[in-house]
Formats: C-alpha cells, structure tokens, sequence
C-alpha cells in the first residue's frame, strides 16, 4: 500500500540553482567562441618545460573547510518521500551552516570545530523530521574528521515540534539507539546512497 | 500427404513441392492444384510445428508472387479469389513471428497485385487488422525478428492498396480515440500506419479527401493537448504528409482546391487558439506545418500567418506568449529558406510560384515587429524576457538570411542593405556591451544572450557581406577608447572576450559568395582579411609590456597578448572550418605552389591585408579570385597566415622588448608552429622554413647571421621548428651545422627551472628527434647524433666527478640533455645504447648532481607535447618498452636492498628506477612488478627515515613516484601485492604522517620567517620570492602525495579478500578520518571516498 505523503507537492529548485563552488571562482568562458580556449588563452602561459606538467593543472592550495563544503556533503542526501537530493527540497540551505570557529582562522589543525546546520522541512509537521535530522547527522560522522562536532537542529519556528526534534538529535543515546533499528537503519542508507 | 494427417510428411513434402516448383519445366496450373491441395489441411494446419508451418508458407509465398502462377490464378477465380478464402481459413490463427512476417507478406501481395472483391478485401483486412497493434513479447532466445520488424510488416498491409481505405481509416482513427487507453508506443505505430497508408494510397482526390475530415478532428487534440514528444511528432508528420500529397507530385499538380479547403480547415480550428498563451505553441505548431509543408500553401498562406502572429505580438498576454508567437515567426523563416533552398527540385510551378511571391510583410518585419520587441526589453531584461530577446535574436539572424529569388534566376537578400547594417549594429552593441558599460552596470554573469548574439552575428555576416567590416570598425573603435597600458582585470576580461567572439563571427564559418549582392569584390577569405587587418591594426594597444623577467613568475596576462591569441585562434578556427567543409585529405591535396612565397611577401607593401581589405590592390590578385568550394581557399589561407607570421616574427625580433611580454611570444610561437605543419614538405622546403627558424624573417641584408641566442627569440625559433616535417630540415644536419652547433651547447644561463631552460630543452628535443639521417643527406654516417650525444656523455662524465659546477647550472644543463636524449630516443637511434653505460656511471656519482641525474631520467620517456605525430616529429611505437630494458632494466637488480655494499648507491639506482618507470605505462614493466615491489616498499620506509633528517627535494619526488608505480600496479595486477600488504598499507601511513606533519612545520616556519623577512631590503626580494616559489612547490608535491597514499589505500579493500585486509581496518580508519580534515579539498575527497570503502569492511566484520 502506498503511504500518504505529508507534503505532496514541495517545490523543488533545479540542479542548477543549487548552490556551488564552480560558480564563485573566476568565471570559465563556455559560448560557442570558447572551443580552442584552453590553447589560446590558456590558465598557466607557459605551456613548456616543468613548468607545464606541474600536476597536470591541477590545484592543490589549501582550502580549509568551509559551509560550502560541509553542504555539498548533506545536500546529496536523498529525501525519504520524494525522489530528490535535500538540497533541491531546500531542507538543507548553505546560509544555515555555520562552523564555529571558522577552520580557516585556526592556526592549530586539531582543536575542536563545531559544525552547527539547521535544517528547514517542507512542511512544519512533517513527520519525517527526525529522519532526515538522523541522516544529516549520520552523514556528517562518517565524513568528518574527529576534531569535528556534529549539532543537527531544526530552524526554529519551521517545524511544529522543533525544539523536541531538535533535542531528540542532540541526544547520543537516542541516536546511537535509533541506529540499532534495523529499519531506521535501512532508511537512512537508502537515504545516504545518492551521496557521492 | 496434406489431405491425410500425416504430420512427419509434411515438411518434406512441402520442400519437396518448393524443389519441383524451382524446376523448369514447373506449369503454372500444377501451381494451383499444389495451392488447392495444401489448403485442404485445413484445421490440421495450426497443429503442425512452426518450422512446418514455415516451409508451407514459403511455398505459399513463392507460389504467389510468382507472375505465371498469379495470373492463372487470376485467370481461373477471377475477382472473387476464392483461393485467398482457403488460404485465410488456413493460416487465419498464425502466432510465430517469423511465420507471421511471411504471412503477412502474403497478405500484402494479395492485396496489391490480385484485385480482389469488396468481400474479400474486407475479409483480408479483418485478418491483419486483428493483429494491431502488434507486439512481441520479450524472448530468452531471440530469433532474430524485432517487435518493429513485426510493425513495418503489419504497416505494409495497411497501406498496400486503397481499396482498404474505406476499412483502414476508420479502424485506425477509432483505436486511436480510445483515449488514455493507448500507450504512447501504440499511438505513434497508429500514426506511423495512417502516414504510411496516405503516402501509398493512390488517387488522393476520391481515396483520402474524404477521410480528411475525421482524421483532422482525431488528430488536432494530440498536438494541441498533447505533452509527449514523440506523438507530437508523429501527429505532424501525418498532417505534414496530407498537405503534400493533396498538392501533388513533382511531375503532376492535382487541383488547388481541395489543399485550400484542408488549409482553411486547419487555419480555422487554430487561428483562435494563437491569442491564447496556452495553445500559442501547440496552434502555431499545426498551423506551420501545413503552411510550410509544400510551396504552394507557404505562398498561398504565409502572409495570413504572418499577420495574425503581427496582430497577436501587438497585444500580448506575458513575455511566455511573446516569446512563443516569436519562436513561430522565426521557424516560419526557417522553413521559408528551406523550401527555398529546395525549390529547385520540385515541380516548374513552385519555383515560378516562389518567383512571383509577394514578400512586402516580410520586408517590414524588422521594423514592425523584431525592433519594438527588441527595445522594449533590451535594457535590464529579467529572466522571462531574456528568452522573449533570445528569440528576437535567433529572428534576425533568420531574417537577413532570407533570399529572393530575382527574374534572372539569381538569389538577392530580402532584406534592404540599410535593414541589414542596422541588424547589424543592434547585435553589435550586444556583443560590444562588456567594453562599453562599466563593471557596475555589465552583468558577467549570464552571458547567454551575447552567446546567443554571437551565433546570430556569424549567420548574418555570412549573408551580408559588409556587416563584417562595420563590425571591425565598431570593435576597432571601442577598443581604441580605452587606455590599455595599465587596464583592470574587468577590462582585460571584456577584452578577451570581444576579441573572441570577434574572431569567431568572422572564422568560424567560409562566407557563401551566392549571399552577397556584388560577387564581383567577394572573396571567401574576406572576412579573414578583415579581422587580421584589424588585429594588426590595433596591434600593440600598449608600447610597452611588463620584461619577461618580471612576468615569468606570474601567470600575467597583457592586452597585448589577447590580440595576438586572437589573431593564433582565427587560425585555428578557419583551418578547421575548411576542414569542415572541404574534407582532411582535400586540404593536403589542395597545398601545391611552385614558388618562395617568401620572396614574394618582400615585395609586398607593408600594409598589403589593408589593401586586399579595400579591395583596391593590384599587388595580388590571387585572394580575390577564389570560389568558396574550391580547396584553393586553404591555400590561400595559409599563404596569408605565413604572412602575417613573418610580419610578427620580424616585428618580434626586431626589438627585445616593447609589446612583446612572454605571453604574446608563446602565443606567436605557437601560431607559427600550426602554419608551418599544415605547409607540406615541399613548400616548407621551398620557403626555406628550416633556415628562417633561426634567421626569423629577417632580411638578408641584416648582418645578423649568428643566431643570437635569448628566451624571446629560443621561443620564436621554437615555434617554426615544431611545425617542421624532418624532410625539411635536413639542411641544418651539415656536420658543424646549425643544429649541431645548438645541441652541443651548455649555455650560460642561470638557475633550473627556468624558461631560459625549458626552450633550450625543447629546441634541443626537437632536433634531435626529427633528424633523418641515411646516405643521400649531408650527414650520411649520422656522425652529428653521435657527436652530440658523445658530447652529452663526456658532459655528464665531467659534471658529476671531475669537476661538478653547482647544483642549478648542473640542473638546467641536464634538462637539456634529458630533452636531447629524449628526442633521439623516441626514434629509438641506436647511438643512445652507447650513451648509456656513461648516464648508468654519472648516476653513482657521491657528489648532489648524480642525485639530480637520477631524479630527472623520467624525463627521457616522460609524455612530451613536443614530440607528437602531429608535430610531425618521429615517434617509433616501443621505444618507451626499448629505453626501458636497456636503461632501467639493469639497475633493477643492484637497486634491490642489499643489491650493493653501498646504501647511498643503492638509494641512487633507486631513484633512477623509480624516476624511469613511474613515467611508464604498467604494461611497459609489467614482468618486473614483483621486483619493483620490494623496491617500492623501501623507497616508501626510506621517505620517512629521511623525514627525520632533513630532506633533500627529491626525496618527496621519489616518494611521489613510487605511490603512481603502486596505484598502477594495484589497479592492474593487485595480486602481485598480496604478501606485501602489511609493508604497503605501513609505509603509505607513515607517508602520510610524514607529509602531514611537515606541511605543518613549514608553515610555522614560513610565519616566523616572514616576520623576520618584513625588516630586509629590497635587493633580497627576488630571492625570498624565489624561495617562497620553492616552498610553494614542495608543499604541493606533499598535497600529491597524501592524495596517492590515499587513492592507494582506496584501492585496497576491493582489490584483496576481506580477511586479508581485516586486521589492518581499525588504525587505517582512524588514520582516514584525520585524513578528511586535510587542509587541501582535493586529498579530503579521496580522503572520503577511501573511509567509506574500509567503513564497509568494519560493518561487515
């Protein structure tokens, strides 16, 4: 039997308004002139030599973590209802991200980080909350160096219950707990396999 | 046997009436008693096998298309075709599909050739008719025949004859109306089978006209309310088909009346429906494809469309309803020129009738209807709008490339040239807009709609002519506003950016000389002419770039050098627009000229582009008279580009600085370099290439002879000897000659890397490689090789014992070298072999060059962009396998630990090793990976013992060899690794820490030293930056090499058996997620995906 959907109709953001880093960097050329422009305006001038072949072009300057980074880790996460990433549903927005203290201003790699995200549901009684809060979560420990601490929250005044879901996911007993379901377990694997 | 049941008889029997039927002297009568006789099996029938039933309808089939059996059979039963009955109560339940296709056919014959009764034709539709829609379930053993084998078959029944009209499209029209019950695939066979019957019915007045009608009403709702595609599709095709077949064939006109009654039927079922923004679309769609199915209705009807379409955009609902009339308008305009383009091949009438068409509503198009969208919402257009302009964009395109035809049977544009120009300027403006508008107000994000103008640019430049000189005049003048010797990064950008697009309008496409109204001055290159003068023109826009010493460190870019990479694209983009259009093998054909072109160029004034580009030259003619389908133009193409090749070269090398900064040079360089290769031998021969590499175009009068060696002219003799073949540069091979001279030189030059260096490295690769020695040349015994490569061999000797110069000279002259021997050794010349006990004795030299020398053998075989098929140099297919075994292969053994009493020595051949093979395909040392394993192992425990003591840079270059050696031997023969796992899986953590850590250290370093560094002066600031270049470096070279620890590390829990990798899960894990905490994005990605395949293993243990 089908399940009734607790909001059947969310509106959905294309995959190209989502945001992403490729945008914020200097800008590629991609019109119908750009075709031999890696040859005559090429990004490195000096096409001979050592110089040439440094790591095939690639870049390899430090770039701390960021909330960008930390939402192209969770905005991949599929929703449990709908057949899109919680990006597209706009559950997860990269304003609600923060990391505190920022990585790029520690001078010692180690010292603790807390990645703070807020999540927005589509509807504020969605039932599914808890699930998706469990999948950001999951996602983030498994992805995240250990200097970094996890706090899932939803946006208060977006869910009619958020303080109790909010507290539910800060919880490690019921998190751990709810992991030793095999059901829930499944669920949130399900969810985390459109995650590349 | 087919009147008793005798079941094992009757396949034999049925091959064996196939066999007397084959013979000669078979009579047509004997034909109708074996098809009698075998009817009467009757019931039986479906009961035999299928491979029975085949053979039995081979028979049938043969029987019946053979023309002396039809027509007795003809002869005998007349119209009523009683036999046709038999054969129907037979076969009528057939469910094989390889029967089916034949019975089917049978089907198709009857009906076509046979004339039979209304009775009967009904009664043999009702057979095929049953099976429609057909379809073919899915088999585990295909046989060969497809479910749309099977459609095509049933489709042919359908339309063979119409006198099953009557029958065929009330049975179609009714399953299609069956509304949501038909899926998309049956509704599109239903479509298919309608077209195919009215393209075969014949006599369309009394067979179709009447059904036209009910077809039409069954029809309209799949486009109007339709959302599929494909049905879409299939729907106008069958409208699309009713028009042309009521028009007639090329040969015979049928009467106008009944296409105008069909037209005006359409017209006024979707006339309404275009003022309403929901159907716009969908109305305009049926509407267009009936105008423009055939001549006749696009002449009878196109200005009725045309003025609804003007009447509807004068009101328009929203920018969607805009954007939709608009995108009728414009593919109207599209299908015009197609009808006109075919307008030749159909029927006298329809080439008079488009003679005679009244074209005035088309003529003011532009200023009726294009203009005023175009100005109410050119300024800050929002999204919506933004297509609503695209499409008026695409619409002008269109518009100024619609031709008329004149009385003389010539081809004028439609529009007037003042319409053209200001269409023209408009997209101008658009494409100019970056430089004209500040930063502020130009939006650099979404640039679609310039794209779009760009394309729209191409397509009326090609048609009219002149738009591309009042294009150059407008970008000429807007660049030359501006002040380019200190321009901003926005300028720079708006820069490049007008300059490209510019450059594409212009050569990205061969101008058609039947577009423009004075074939007399047309030239295919026309517009090449006019884009290089205006690039020369405007050349240099700032006297005076940065030195090549300052911007060797950056990667800066001037205005200069966009004008050159612009003029390097034109030739790109018009020499694979000729290859577009004329085909490969045409262009090398087409290059044939008995002259210097050189010699000519002297006599030519030096603003002769100016002139051909006027128009008023007589200097030379030949650009000017030149068809554009002719390969010729290639020719001609590449005589211009070597003219302005040599202007720039001489301009280049006239002066050591001025205009010319590093990037303008590599630009150049790398122009010539394509000019020359796509010359051919001859000519390259002919205009003395080979010499003019290093006399740069210079006049002979000049005294200059000795090339006068600097970076600036190394690049610009660099880019004329890439482009040669080695047939043309035989010359410069004399014994003491110029290319011995060059190869047997260790200039005087500063530190390594540097680009002094890298060109000299590269010039030295180059003519090693494309020598071509042997009897008829002046070199016959190939003595210059061998001296060269002696001399390289004595160096190598001296450098590294008797007396070693310091490290950075030794550096920059072994680069050389490398590149000397990596040249000759990609032509596998035989002199190397003696070559190689000198290197395999510099290496194990005490002194720090020996370690450079090893560090830098990779270089011989290491992929070189130099050295390609397309450079024309001379690539053998196994050399890297031949330098392989006689270089490295006889270190392997003294390199293993414990290979010689000496650990240094040992650490060195290691080095070589490790340099040598990490540059080699797996295959090249594929039998020798269990002894590079160990190798590996101690280079990797090495790198973290020289972590403790302080580290000479190559130790992390070795490091960063080894893990590529370990990630190709665990992608293709992971198997080898398996007892050496726990080494590996050790001495890459340990990497890894070490790479970590040090990254650490060093920037707590760097922080001090800054510190420190802010009181020196100013004469010590090129050395810090050169040492911050160098930390820069290695910091990097660690980033490569976490990221390998790790892609080996990912490699492994999928390559070995789980319980092999168990025991080392836990601390790789933990190791791993420290690892997503790197501070370079690239190494956490890696990082991740490595944690999540070992987080697999955890889980299931």
């Amino acid at each position: 039997m089908e399940r009734d959907l607790d909001n059947a109709n969310p509106t959905i953001l294309s995959v190209s308004q989502l945001p992403s880093r490729r945008r914020k960097g200097p800008s590629t050329r991609s019109g119908p002139d750009s075709k031999c422009d890696s040859i005559v305006f090429p990004k490195h001038s000096w096409p001979y030599g050592s110089y040439s072949s440094s790591d095939d072009g690639e870049d390899y300057g430090e770039e701390p973590m960021d909330a960008q980074d930390i939402y192209d880790l969770i905005s991949t996460i599929s929703d449990p209802e709908h057949p899109h990433t919680l990006g597209q549903l706009s559950v997860v927005r990269l304003p609600d991200i923060h990391l505190n203290p920022s990585p790029a201003d520690l001078s010692d790699p180690d010292s603790l980080v807390t990645v703070l995200v807020e999540l927005t549901p589509t509807i504020n009684h969605c039932s599914l909350a808890t699930v998706i809060g469990l999948a950001v979560r999951c996602r983030l420990e498994q992805t995240l160096p250990p200097n970094y601490r996890v706090d899932v929250r939803m946006k208060s005044g977006t869910h009619a219950q958020d303080d109790q879901v909010t507290k539910q996911l800060g919880d490690k007993e019921r998190v751990a707990a709810a992991l030793e379901n095999d059901t829930l377990q499944r669920m949130v694997d399900k969810m985390l396999e459109t995650c590349a | 046997m087919f009147s008793y049941d005798h079941k094992a008889g009757i396949t034999a029997s049925a091959k064996a009436l196939r066999q007397l039927y084959s013979m000669k002297g078979f009579k047509p009568n004997m034909g109708i008693k074996i098809l009698e006789d075998v009817c009467k099996i009757k019931e039986d029938f479906r009961l035999q096998t299928a491979v029975t039933r085949l053979e039995v309808y081979e028979l049938f089939l043969d029987l019946i298309q053979d023309p002396a059996v039809s027509s007795e059979l003809k002869h005998k039963y007349g119209s009523a075709c009683g036999f046709a009955v038999d054969l129907i109560q037979v076969c009528q339940s057939e469910r094989d599909p390889r029967n089916l296709m034949i019975w089917f056919k049978i089907l198709r014959l009857l009906l076509a050739d046979y004339d039979p009764s209304p009775e009967v034709t009904e009664e043999l539709f009702k057979v095929f008719s049953a099976y429609f829609p057909i379809s073919l379930r899915s088999s585990a053993t295909p046989i060969g025949i497809t479910a749309d084998d099977l459609k095509e078959a049933v489709r042919s029944c359908f339309s063979a004859h119409h006198r099953v009209a009557t029958q065929a499209f009330p049975f179609l029209l009714q399953k299609l109306d069956q509304g949501d019950a038909v899926t998309v695939a049956v509704k599109v066979d239903i479509l298919k089978t309608i077209k195919a019957c009215i393209e075969q019915y014949e006599n369309p007045q009394a067979i179709i006209a009447p059904h036209i009608g009910k077809i039409w009403n069954s029809l309209k709702y799949e486009v109007r309310n339709g959302e599929v595609k494909e049905t879409i599709d299939a729907t106008l095709d069958v409208l699309r088909t009713i028009a042309r077949k009521l028009d007639g064939t090329n040969v015979y006109k049928l009467d106008v009346s009944l296409l105008k009654s069909y037209v005006d039927l359409v017209s006024r079922d979707c006339q309404d429906d275009l003022a309403n923004p929901t159907y716009t679309k969908q109305a305009g769609l049926l509407l267009m494809t009936v105008i423009s199915a055939n001549i006749r209705t696009y002449v009878l009807y196109n200005a009725g469309f045309v003025d609804t379409i003007r009447q509807n955009l004068r009101q328009p609902k929203s920018p969607s309803h805009t954007r939709d009339l608009l995108l009728l308008l414009n593919s109207l305009l599209k299908s015009r020129m197609e009808l006109y383009e075919d307008r030749k091949q159909g029927h006298p009438d329809d080439e008079e009738g488009l003679r005679g068409e009244i074209h005035t509503h088309l003529d003011t198009l532009f200023h009726d209807v294009y203009l005023p969208v175009w100005t109410g919402k050119a300024n800050d257009p929002v999204s919506d709008e933004k297509e609503v302009l695209k499409q008026t964009i695409q619409g002008l395109a269109l518009l100024v490339s619609q031709k008329v035809a004149q009385s003389d049977g010539s081809s004028a544009l439609l529009c007037s040239n003042s319409v053209c120009s200001e269409i023209c300027s408009l997209l101008t403006s658009t494409i100019t807009k970056g430089l004209t508008l500040s930063q502020n107000d130009h939006d650099n994000e979404d640039v679609s709609l310039e794209d779009e103008a760009v394309l729209a640019l191409r397509t009326v430049v090609m048609n009219y002519i002149e738009g591309y000189s009042e294009l150059a005049n407008t970008v000429k003048a807007e660049i030359k506003k501006r002040d380019w010797a200190r321009p901003s990064e926005y300028s720079l950008g708006a820069l490049r950016d007008l300059l490209s697009r510019f450059t594409f309008v212009g050569c990205s496409e061969i101008p058609s000389s039947n577009a423009t109204g004075n074939p007399q001055r047309f030239s295919p290159l026309q517009h090449v002419v006019t884009l290089t003068a205006s690039l020369l023109e405007i050349f240099p826009l700032s006297p005076e770039s940065e030195s090549l010493e300052a911007t060797s460190t950056k990667d800066s870019v001037s205005a200069n050098a966009h004008v050159i990479s612009s003029l390097h694209a034109s030739v790109i983009w018009f020499r694979d627009a000729c290859e577009a259009k004329y085909g490969k093998e045409a262009l090398t054909s087409a290059l044939s000229s008995d002259q210097n072109r050189l010699d000519t160029f002297g006599q030519l004034p030096e603003d002769w582009l100016l002139q051909i580009q006027g128009g008023n030259t007589t200097s030379d003619a030949a650009l000017l008279q030149l068809q554009e389908d002719s390969p010729e133009v290639y020719c001609q193409f590449l005589k211009l580009g070597l003219f302005i090749v040599r202007k720039l070269y001489r301009s280049a090398s006239a002066s050591r600085q001025g205009p010319w900064d590093e990037r303008a040079l590599v630009q150049l360089s790398q122009m010539a370099a394509l000019v020359v290769r796509s010359l051919n031998e001859e000519q390259q021969v002919r205009c003395n290439l080979a010499y003019e590499a290093f006399n740069l175009f210079r006049d002979a009068h000049e005294a200059v002879r000795q090339w006068f060696w600097n970076p600036s002219t190394g690049l610009l003799t660099l880019g004329i000897l890439q482009g040669l073949r080695p047939g043309a540069l035989v010359n410069l091979y004399e014994p003491s000659g110029q290319a011995e001279r060059v190869m047997c030189e260790t200039p005087s030059f500063g530190h390594s890397p540097s680009r002094e260096s890298d060109i000299f490295a590269a010039i030295g690769a180059i003519l090693a490689n494309k020598y071509k020695g042997g009897p008829s040349t002046a070199d016959p015994n190939s003595l210059v090789i061998k001296r060269t490569l002696e001399f390289w061999g004595n160096w190598l000797g001296d450098a590294t014992a008797k007396n070693p110069p310091d490290a950075t000279t030794f550096a920059a002259h072994n680069t050389i070298a490398m590149n000397i021997i990596a040249g000759a050794a990609s032509r596998q010349d035989k002199h190397i072999l003696s070559l190689i006990p000198s290197i395999h004795q510099a290496i194990t030299s005490p002194s720090i060059n020996g370690e450079i020398l090893a560090n830098s053998l990779g270089l011989i075989i290491k992929q070189n962009t130099l050295l390609t098929a397309d450079n024309h140099s001379i690539v053998k297919r196994f050399y890297k396998q031949w330098i392989y075994t006689h270089l490295t292969k006889p270190l392997l053994e003294p390199a293993q630990p414990g290979g010689s009493e000496n650990a240094n020595l040992v650490a060195r051949y290691r080095i070589a090793v490790l340099s040598v093979v990490s540059n080699c395909p797996f295959t090249v040392y594929q039998d020798d990976a269990p002894a590079l394993i160990r190798l590996l192992v101690t280079a990797l425990s090495s790198a973290t013992i020289m972590e403790a003591t302080e580290v000479s840079q190559f130790s992390w270059s070795q490091t960063v060899a080894a893990l590529e050696v370990l990630v190709e031997i665990l992608k293709h023969e992971p198997e080898a690794l398996k007892g050496y796992l726990r080494e590996v899986i050790g001495g890459v953590t340990k990497v890894f820490q070490a790479c970590s850590s040090r990254g650490r250290r060093n920037r707590e370093a760097e922080g001090e030293r800054a510190a420190a560094q802010q009181e020196q002066k100013q004469e010590q600031q090129q050395q810090r930056q050169q040492h911050q270049q160098q930390q820069q470096q290695q910091q990097q070279q660690q980033a490569v090499c976490r990221r390998l620890v790790l892609e080996v590390l990912n490699g492994i829990p999928s390559q070995f058996e789980e319980r092999l990798v168990r025991v080392h899960v836990l601390p790789t894990l933990r190791m791993l997620a420290m690892a997503c905490g790197d501070p370079v994005r690239k190494v956490r990605e890696v990082a991740r995906t490595a944690r999540g395949s070992w987080a697999r293993i955890a889980q299931s243990g």
